[in-house]
Parts: structure tokens; sequence; C-alpha cells
């Protein structure tokens, strides 16, 4: 009966791994699937964090380690799951590597922790994303940051750059109505790194509200605004033109009432969060409870629960931060735990 | 821009007695046009992305906020009442999509119920011109519309020169096109009429 004490974790980010490894420490067998090549998830993209600029690499690292140190824990990567039987106790699934080969194997518990992805901000045409160079999304901006790291003396920055917040968010028209709840924090974040790594390039931020409820968050904000000097602008960007080969930026300064423009040479849209691909059809494999908007839903009273052995942790279930997720994973952990000890 | 009648002070610095303030405006509205105002968050695209909003005296934005605070006075005499064309851009931006031009238009007709002098005449004219010649012909006869406005106004050679251009390139008709079935137009605005006084 060991098979039905064993666990797969699905997803390789922050909360696959904090659980994979809560459940291995706590002795019991863990099967880690990640679809892409390597362990991480979106911390991979990262260039830095917040609420203490830590760089995630390092976090990637120590939770790889603790997963590499656990002779429990059996990780495949390029791997998907592909079929889920529920059975009397448990499920039969049937996982496929990208190289076509297949295999079955049965579990006793399973945590989904497949993570989010990004609106399509091509939704809004009045910001031109994909149509005018330089307006990318967050994440893409996260690259282009670790790129400007790495090679800070060869770069001409932009001499000034935008952040678009609610990006799709909390809009009931184009976009998503709710509030993706990170994109406040990772914007000063990346803002703030902008001003860091090259002080003279002017960062402008749109946001309507800024929601920093967290430990250390509204002091992070803050010291973006006053020790780096982003300049934070009430209103949400209704226009964005090309001109003479730099981008103008139309909105209303809403405390003022006044009508602004502001000439940048590159937009960073902070775009909102929505269920991955991989969250949906893992809904749809175990048949889990999902929102309106295909986030992972949970049972009344039990958070992480999914389903009938099904628990869920991380973004894959609404947006949530990089220690948020790990939380997560770790109580989905001791989910399972609980489980497999009623059983004994 | 309109000359300020008051000290800047008495715009800015009076103080408004919310609770004071009724909510009866903001009924009349959501009964009359169907539009919640209660759904703007505030985010101003409406007045960022806003065609006119250069020469407007009072933002969008503002607008729905004064009728959240049931603000009815400043809303009727208002210049922008007068120089919004109608664009449809704040709707189309809005995420709550909040019909900002449909709420301009019901102002519009209490101001003219009310008999508040429009702060642009020629808007008021050039309206009535425009609906007399649907009411008439069913369609906009564009030179005819052009010519009585100027006759009005007293403007006799306004665009005249760009009238010109657009005739020899077969953009203007010298007779006006007609709909087919005048009839249901003119029900149209019977009917409004009627319904309106």
């Amino acid at each position: 009966m060991t098979e039905m004490k064993t666990a797969l974790v699905i997803g390789g980010g922050p909360a696959g791994l904090e659980a994979a490894i809560k459940i291995g420490q706590a002795g019991h067998k863990v099967i880690l699937i990640e679809r892409t090549g390597s362990l991480g998830g979106t911390l991979r993209k990262l260039y830095s964090s917040f609420p203490r600029w830590e760089n995630p690499e390092d976090l990637v690292n120590y939770l790889a380690e603790q997963i590499r140190n656990s002779s429990l824990i059996t990780t495949m990567t390029d791997t998907t799951v592909t079929a889920a039987k529920k059975s009397a106790q448990g499920y039969q699934v049937t996982l496929e590597t990208n190289g076509g080969k297949s295999k079955e194997i049965k579990v006793g518990a399973v945590i989904i922790a497949t993570g989010f992805e990004l609106f399509d901000a091509s939704a809004y045409g009045e910001y031109g994303y994909g149509i005018f160079d330089n307006i990318m999304n967050s994440l893409e901006f996260e690259a282009l940051l670790k790129e400007w790291a790495n090679n800070k003396e060869k770069i001409s920055p932009p001499k000034t750059i935008a952040f678009f917040k609610c990006v799709g968010s909390r809009d009931r028209s184009k976009g998503m109505p709710y509030c993706s709840k990170i994109c406040c924090m990772y914007t000063a974040k990346q803002a703030g790194l902008v001003k860091e790594l090259f002080p003279q390039t002017k960062c402008y931020v749109f946001y309507m509200d800024y929601r920093a409820a967290g430990r250390e968050y509204e002091e992070f904000v803050r010291s973006v605004i006053e020790q780096k000097h982003v300049r934070y602008v009430r209103g949400r960007p209704a226009k964005v033109m090309p001109e003479d080969g730099r981008l103008l930026i139309r909105a209303e300064d809403t405390l003022m009432g006044l009508p602004i423009e502001v000439t940048a040479d590159m937009i960073v849209l902070a775009a909102a969060i929505i269920p991955s691909q991989g969250t949906r059809e893992m809904a749809s494999l175990f048949q889990t409870k999902i929102d309106q908007y295909g986030f992972i839903d949970y049972e009344t009273n039990q958070p992480l629960k999914a389903g009938d052995r099904v628990f869920f942790a991380g973004a894959c279930g609404f947006a949530v931060e990089i220690l948020g997720a790990m939380e997560q994973g770790a109580a989905a952990a001791a989910e399972v735990l609980s489980l497999f000890n009623q059983e004994n | 821009m309109p000359e300020l009648t008051k000290k800047p002070t008495e715009y800015y610095f009076k103080a408004v007695k919310l609770n004071q303030l009724d909510d009866s405006l903001q009924q009349e509205i959501k009964l009359k046009c169907g539009v919640d105002v209660e759904t703007c968050m505030e985010c101003g695209k409406c007045s960022g992305g806003c065609s006119n909003t250069h020469i407007f005296d009072i933002t969008p934005r503002q607008m729905i906020k004064l009728i959240k605070m049931g603000r009815e006075e400043p809303l009727l005499s208002m210049d922008s009442l007068w120089t919004c064309v109608s664009c449809q851009l704040c709707v189309d931006r809005c995420p709550s999509r909040i019909d900002i031009p449909r709420v301009m238009d019901y102002l519009r007709e209490k101001a003219c119920q009310q008999g508040i002098k429009p702060t642009r005449e020629q808007v008021k004219l050039f309206n009535e011109l425009m609906l007399g010649s649907i009411m008439k012909t069913g369609r906009v006869e564009e030179s005819l519309l052009a010519v009585k406005f100027n006759l009005k106004t007293g403007n006799y050679f306004k665009d005249a020169d760009l009238g010109r251009q657009m005739f020899f390139k077969g953009k203007l008709k010298a007779f006006g096109p007609r709909v087919k079935n005048l009839k249901k137009i003119r029900q149209i605005f019977n009917d409004t009429i009627q319904k309106e006084g």
C-alpha cells in the first residue's frame, strides 16, 4: 500500500517545491513533475524580489538543493499529466515526457501547483502592445532587467520609462474585474530596480490605488517613491501614440483633474494575472472546483482543498506573492500528511 | 474657457457639506439613462482619452463625481456640455463601461428644458439645424446645413474653400440624399416630441 502513501505534486514553482520538500521531510514518497526542463517556475524569470530585494535564484537553488537531498522525492522535468482516473484510495495518473514516453503511476493524493500566466495586453488597442516597439508586459521587462544588469556598462538606458498598473485588472469591460494583488508591489520593485541600475532614467508609475498590504510592503513602496525618486501619478493612462520615435502617453492626473502627457521611451504593462493553461488542464483532469475565472477554487472551510484527495497551492488558486506561494505549499503538504496519517 | 465669474477660492476652498447632499441625481441618472455611476472607480481613463478634454472645464471623471455628489447646478451650466462631441472614446475606454455620452445627452436635454443658456450658443444652433435636416429628409444635407449655419452665425464664408474642394472631389452633392422610408423617421421624431414634450 505504499503507493497509496505517495503524493503527486504538479508544478515545480515555489509552491510545488515547498509542498514536495515538506511531504518528503515527513517521510512520504513524492513524485514532483514539472512541464519545463528546470525547477523554479516563474521565480526563474525574476531579477529580484519584493520587499527585500532578494535574488530569486538563491531561493530556487535553496529549494532545489533540498529536493536533490531527499531520497523520497522523484523529480521528473519535461513531464506533463495527460490522464487521471479516480480509484478508491487515490488516482491512477498517466505521465508523459516531452519525448512522448508515457508512464502510469498510482498516487494517494495530488497537489496542483501549476501557477499563473499574464493577461494578453493586446486586448487594449489604445496601449499599442504588440503594435509599437518598446511596450512590454512585466515578465518581459523582468527578463530585460536581467539583461541590463549583466551588461550594465554597454547599455544606453531609456531616458524615461512609464509603468501602467491595472492592465486587464479591475476592468469589467475588456479585462478581469478582480485586483491581481501583486502588481502594485512588483511594479514598485521594477521601477526601483531601474533607478538602482540607471539613476538618470525617469520612472513614472500610473496607478489607480496602490495596494501594499503585507509585511514591509507599505515601507517598500514608500522607499521607492522617497529614496529612489520614482514618480507616482494617479490616473489610468488612456492612450499611447508614437511621436518622433518615442511614445506619447495621455492620461488624467485625477488628483488635480488635469489632462497630462508623458513622453516615454519604454512602457511596462503590469498585466493581470490569470490561470495558466496548465491550471485549466489540471482542473479539468482532476475535476476540481474552479471559480468563474478558471482559478482552482476551495471547498468551504478548507482553504486548500479542491476536491477528493486533491489540494492546490500557489497562483493556480489566485495571484500570490513568492512567500505566500510557499506558505500555501507547506499548508497543502500538511493536508496531504494529515490524510495519509488518518489512513494508517 | 469661459471667464471665471467667481474668485478661485470659491471654487476650490469652499467646503462641500457631504451630509447635506443626497443621491437623487444619481438615482435619476440610473432610472432615465440606465447608467449606474456607482461603478466608477475614478481612474480617469475617460478624461485622459477624451478628444476634447483640453477645452473642457469639467472632465468626464469630475462630471461623474459631481453626479455622485448630487451637484446638479455646475453640471447643467458647465462648458463641457457643449464642447463634448459625443465621440464615445470615454465609454470605449471605461473599465466599467459607463455610458458617459448618454449622460451628457441627458444633461444637455435637462439644461435646455430648464432654460439654462448654453455656454456655446452655436453648438445648440448646429444641433437644431442638423436635427431639422434629418426630420425633413431623413439624412443630414451637409452643404445646405453648412450654408444655413453660416447664414445664422454671420460667418458667411466659413469652410467655403473646403466646401468647394469637397464639391469638386464629389464629396458634396448639390442635392441632398433622402431615405426611402421618410414616414418612419418622422414617426420617431413625433414619438420623441410627444414623450418629452
